[in-house]
């Protein structure tokens, strides 16, 4: 594995696509040998020098083993679509190895025990992150600044959390903590480690940064970090947290089980108005983390699997959406879903693919996404059996769960409907189906979504997750037919809401006859019944609050640097004999200290 | 040989030599002042390749008469070589920066005179072992830095100029103050000899009465907290090159090293001067950072976050003072002052290159409010690259050095159970990411505005400094790790942990 992590930077100077790619399928296959390797857990020790071997644990356990393996599965796909997306005008400057760059990080990261060497992996990503970004309008040099403040913000938390951790434990290896949550040290430590992963898997509060990002990021971008490489990360850690490093007790089950609600639902009701087909996607980003949180949350084997499995299952078709996204965006030039329309007939292959997304995402079986959120309520209601508070309020959880579900799916049909269905727009005429080369990636992703749908409880979940977990056993058939009907719930409900938008949609096209808009430019107006919901009350009072970035902490952060900012300037008036003063009333204060 | 008196004779040769050749000769100034820096640094390297090292010289060869120092004494150990190479080395690289750089002005000579000036007052401050030759050196030091910054005679920068001259005259009056009174209460003004002198008898409460000047006199040479105000003046107004040797180097010199020296090897550590030197860090570490976020002008901004990153360093020094005067766990308290002399060391050089930086933008475009800048990036590369890993080494983010120095701090005051401490110091790097940020993009990202079409990179001489120093930013990291961590930075916490030994170096030989 050294020499892994070692050849990448090394040729992270081939700025040539082919020279990645081809050296990206050199790293799967070394991937694929890591997951096959036998020993389930296995601490590489390096004799570097002396005692700097400390810092060279490498650990392959089952966890790392399946996100290495996905790492360097996206790593590959992801860079045979940048082949054509990349060199095909988008000047990005030293694309390949960035993206290089980034894998070897992401890989140091999730095989690394030493703590220390941990950050340092983790908080060079952020960095990637950063300059990945590099357009030259106003909003993307934002968006990649409040990225990056966001994560960097987090890793320093992260450190802190590291210097409490050494506190209860005297050491850094992230085997053979197992810290119980008692005291105000390991409680701090908890949650500045949460904090470091929520932040890179983009949960609430620290998720903000996730939508303005893919709204300003080119797709393969933000196919490759928010939605695979930061959610495996982010959410690997999470798991490491939960069952190597700490203890969860019932209180920290709570906490994340309310964390990964609240994600659920405030994303999706903001994916929902969105009209930027992007910045849409990246609001489900951080909708379905809730889910993976709501799984690790529940502390169960059965839980964990859950959780995981979303994980892999999110990272494929959340790639595979932007993927698509990028594909459309590069052949229309528009990212508004309003200004298309009908691209389904010129572009049949990304269409079809788009759609199984969709359809994965939004838990309609046999896709994969129904399989793991499948497993995440029989988790939820297996939890309820609990006796702590919070099993108590399973209800509320299965709730949001599915209320997220049935929000997502009507979310997308409008996605779809927007960009691929309704009359073809005549200056789309011209358009084709992408290069093979772009669509073959999503092509694959796709046919992996079906796999995984189908043969998921067979063959995906004793292959991959069982070793990580520890056997589990699947509730009842009562309550698997009642997770039945609760899906199924949730697919109507998604309907319901969404044909309740095109019974408005009568209504407002009627408005616009005689208007001074055009009637042939809304061709399938699927967005407009989106806007009445903002107009409710209640809740369109919360998406006011939101629009205003009230539930921003990057916000209330720089609010609240700058007011002490500007405070401070005040009292520097610059008149030199206000300088003086304070300078011998300080040295009068030091001397009666002193003294 | 004993090469340690070319610390201050080459510089300070050049100085008197380059004014009266200068004038003729257009080229003698940059490549003479160029040329002792090279050596100088070199030497030090050198001096560095011995491992752990004392060495003394005895001016004239006066040396000791009955047990009492009665000459000029020059000493350099682990930690002065440190300094000399942040001054050498640093000096090097704004000495051919400054090559460019100094075309827009008129009398060159002048300003390498002066640049000389200054590097031999600094030097000097490393290298005496008695406080009234630091003194001396400081004011050499002081008054050159006093015309450098006004070197552009416009009326803001002689503003600047007075201020920082009237404050800084305070602080050397005080300091004077507490050399005399040191005199008068010890009739000596070695180092070695006054610290054996407070080792061996208690000389009372007039002891803290010094320790008081000096605090604030060398305090305000370092732009702490409260004693800062004039800094973002002066470090603004200055010519760039200037701007990174003052920010850098000159109030680590005269400032950081002395107050390192004297509450480390003479003074006896006491807990109430610990304390206020953690609590001086910690304001300076918190106010500086919230001043800077809301600046405009890249090189206030600049100057601001020095106050900040001073604040680290004392931070970190200081917790490392508290545990000593505690008396427990003395390798943590090595291990918290380790982090603060990495983090001098890191700071001198991403400092500098960040202020180098500036400097070249300024040079292009004249300008130095951000919101009228904007989009260099796309014509400035090798600017904005090394603009960048400054940034990134300033905000800690792996793998630049300021990361490793600040996650020593941070760890080192939480493995010491100061939990406030530490919180603010992952709060202050926060808020330093964010200004750094802020600063990156409305200088070089953002649409290239209409004017800034046609311009071009800086000069060869500005941007080769300008990228080394980048290099040196990523490399200087490698410095912590073990074995290489033994040969450099060790050695100088040594010097520092082990109180007394200084004395007894320098007494004994």
């Amino acid at each position: 594995m050294g020499c892994l992590l070692g050849l990448v930077p090394d040729k992270a100077r081939g700025l040539k696509g082919w020279i990645s790619f081809i050296f990206l399928c050199v790293v799967f296959y070394f991937s694929l040998i890591v997951f096959k390797m036998e020993n389930s857990s296995l601490t590489l020790t390096y004799p570097v020098i002396g005692s700097l071997s400390k810092f060279f644990h490498f650990r392959i356990d089952p966890l790392s083993k399946l996100v290495v393996l996905f790492i360097g599965f996206f790593g590959m796909i992801i860079s045979l679509y940048s082949l054509r997306f990349v060199d095909g005008g988008l000047d990005y400057k030293g694309y390949y190895s960035k993206f290089l760059w980034t894998l070897a990080a992401s890989f140091g990261a999730v095989l690394s025990d030493n703590l220390i060497t941990f950050t340092l992996f983790w908080g060079f990503l952020g960095l990637t992150l950063y300059r990945f970004l590099r357009g030259s309008d106003e909003r993307s040099v934002a968006a990649a600044k409040k990225s990056f403040i966001l994560i960097g913000a987090s890793d320093s938390i992260l450190i802190m959390g590291l210097g409490l951790l050494w506190l209860k434990t005297g050491h850094y290896m992230i085997s053979g903590m197992k810290v119980t949550l008692s005291g105000e040290v390991s409680i701090i430590a908890f949650l500045s480690l949460l904090i470091a992963s929520l932040a890179k898997a983009g949960a609430f509060p620290v998720h903000s940064w996730v939508p303005d990002y893919t709204q300003a990021a080119p797709g393969s971008v933000s196919a490759f970090l928010p939605a695979s490489l930061d959610k495996l990360l982010g959410i690997y850690f999470l798991a490491r947290i939960c069952t190597d490093i700490f203890i969860l007790t019932p209180w920290a089950k709570l906490l994340l089980l309310t964390i990964g609600s609240v994600t659920i639902i405030t994303a999706v009701m903001m994916a929902l108005v969105q009209h930027n087909y992007k910045k849409l996607l990246g609001y489900h980003a951080v909708s379905q983390v809730g889910y993976m949180v709501t799984g690790l949350g529940l502390g169960s084997p059965i839980g964990m699997a859950g959780g995981l499995f979303h994980m892999i299952n999110h990272a494929l078709y959340k790639s595979g959406l932007f993927l698509t996204a990028g594909a459309v965006e590069k052949k229309t030039g528009q990212v508004n879903i309003e200004n298309l329309g009908g691209l389904s007939t010129v572009m049949p292959f990304t269409f079809l693919s788009a759609l199984i997304f969709a359809l994965s995402i939004s838990g309609v079986p046999p896709f994969n996404g129904f399989v793991s959120k499948w497993i995440i309520y029989q988790g939820i209601i297996d939890f309820g059996k609990g006796f702590s508070l919070a099993s108590h309020l399973w209800v509320i959880w299965l709730g949001s769960a599915v209320i997220g579900s049935a929000l997502t799916l009507a979310s997308f049909i409008k996605l779809i409907g927007g960009i691929y269905l309704g009359a073809k727009r005549s200056k789309f005429k011209n358009i084709k189906e992408t290069h093979f080369l772009m669509s073959v990636p999503y092509i694959i992703i796709a046919l992996l979504c079906v796999g995984f749908g189908i043969a998921g409880t067979s063959v995906i979940l004793p292959e991959l997750i069982t070793p990580v977990t520890g056997p589990f056993r699947f509730i009842g058939l009562w309550e698997s037919q009642t997770v039945g009907i609760l899906i199924l719930l949730g697919i109507l409900l998604g309907v319901i809401i969404y044909l309740m938008g095109n019974i408005k949609k009568i209504k407002t096209a009627n408005n616009f006859i005689g208007g001074e808009y055009p009637a042939e430019d809304i061709q399938y107006p699927s967005v407009e019944f989106y806007k009445t919901l903002t107009d409710i009350k209640p809740i369109g009072w919360i998406y006011q609050k939101a629009r205003e970035k009230y539930f921003d902490v990057y916000d209330w952060g720089k609010k609240i640097v700058l007011w002490a900012s500007h405070i401070l300037s005040g009292l520097h008036t610059g008149v030199l004999t206000l300088y003086v003063v304070w300078t011998i009333i300080s040295l009068g204060l030091i001397i009666l200290l002193l003294l | 040989m004993n090469y340690i008196p070319l610390y201050v004779i080459l510089p300070l040769l050049a100085g008197v030599i380059i004014p009266i050749v200068g004038r003729k000769v257009k080229f003698i100034p940059a490549l003479l002042t160029n040329l002792v820096l090279l050596f100088l640094t070199i030497l030090t390297v050198l001096f560095i390749l011995k491992g752990d090292f004392f060495m003394v010289y005895k001016v004239g060869g006066w040396g000791i008469i009955k047990g009492i120092p009665v000459g000029i004494f020059l000493v350099v150990d682990a930690l002065s070589r440190l300094v000399l190479l942040i001054v050498n080395l640093i000096g090097l690289c704004a000495g051919l920066y400054s090559i460019s750089y100094i075309k827009k002005f008129t009398g060159e000579e002048k300003y390498f005179a002066l640049f000389s000036l200054m590097i031999a007052g600094m030097n000097g401050v490393v290298i005496s072992g008695d406080l009234f030759n630091i003194f001396v050196f400081l004011e050499i030091a002081a008054i050159a830095s006093y015309a450098l910054v006004a070197f552009g005679i416009r009326k803001e920068e002689l503003e600047a100029s007075f201020k920082y001259q009237v404050l800084g005259g305070i602080s050397s009056m005080m300091i004077l103050l507490g050399i005399g009174i040191t005199y008068w209460a010890f009739s000596t003004l070695n180092i070695a000899d006054v610290s054996s002198l407070l080792r061996s008898r208690n000389p009372g409460r007039i002891v803290f009465f010094i320790q008081a000047l000096f605090l604030m006199g060398f305090g305000l040479k370092a732009a702490l907290v409260p004693f800062h105000s004039w800094l973002p003046d002066a470090h603004s107004s200055a010519p760039s090159p200037i701007s990174a040797m003052l920010s850098g180097v000159l109030i680590k010199a005269i400032g950081m090293y002395v107050i390192l020296r004297l509450f480390f090897n003479m003074f006896p550590v006491s807990y109430k001067t610990s304390l206020i030197i953690t609590l001086i860090g910690a304001l300076s570490m918190i106010i500086g950072v919230f001043l800077a976020i809301g600046q405009w002008d890249i090189k206030r901004l600049l100057a601001y976050h020095s106050i900040s990153q001073m604040g680290y360093v004392v931070t970190g020094i200081g917790a490392g003072l508290l545990l000593i005067s505690k008396g427990q766990d003395l390798s943590l308290a090595a291990f918290a002052i380790l982090g603060g002399i990495f983090h001098l060391y890191n700071h001198a050089i991403f400092k500098g290159l960040l202020f180098l930086t500036a400097g070249s933008v300024e040079h292009r475009t004249g300008l130095r409010d951000m919101r009228q800048i904007g989009g260099l990036g796309q014509k400035m590369h090798l600017t904005t690259t090394s603009s960048l890993a400054a940034s990134m080494a300033i905000a800690g983010i792996p793998p630049f050095n300021g990361f490793f120095s600040k996650l020593i701090i941070i760890i080192a005051l939480l493995k010491a159970h100061y939990y406030m401490l530490s919180f603010f110091a992952v709060l202050v790097s926060v808020i330093t990411l964010s200004s750094f940020l802020k600063l990156q993009r409305y200088t070089f990202f953002e649409k290239l505005k209409q004017d800034w079409q046609q311009i071009k990179e800086s000069p060869f001489w500005m941007t080769s400094s300008m990228l080394f120093m980048a290099m040196l930013c990523l490399v200087t990291s490698a410095l912590i790790i073990p074995g290489i961590r033994e040969r450099f930075l060790s050695p100088a916490v040594k010097a520092l942990m082990e109180l007394g030994r200084y004395s007894l170096n320098v007494l004994g030989q």
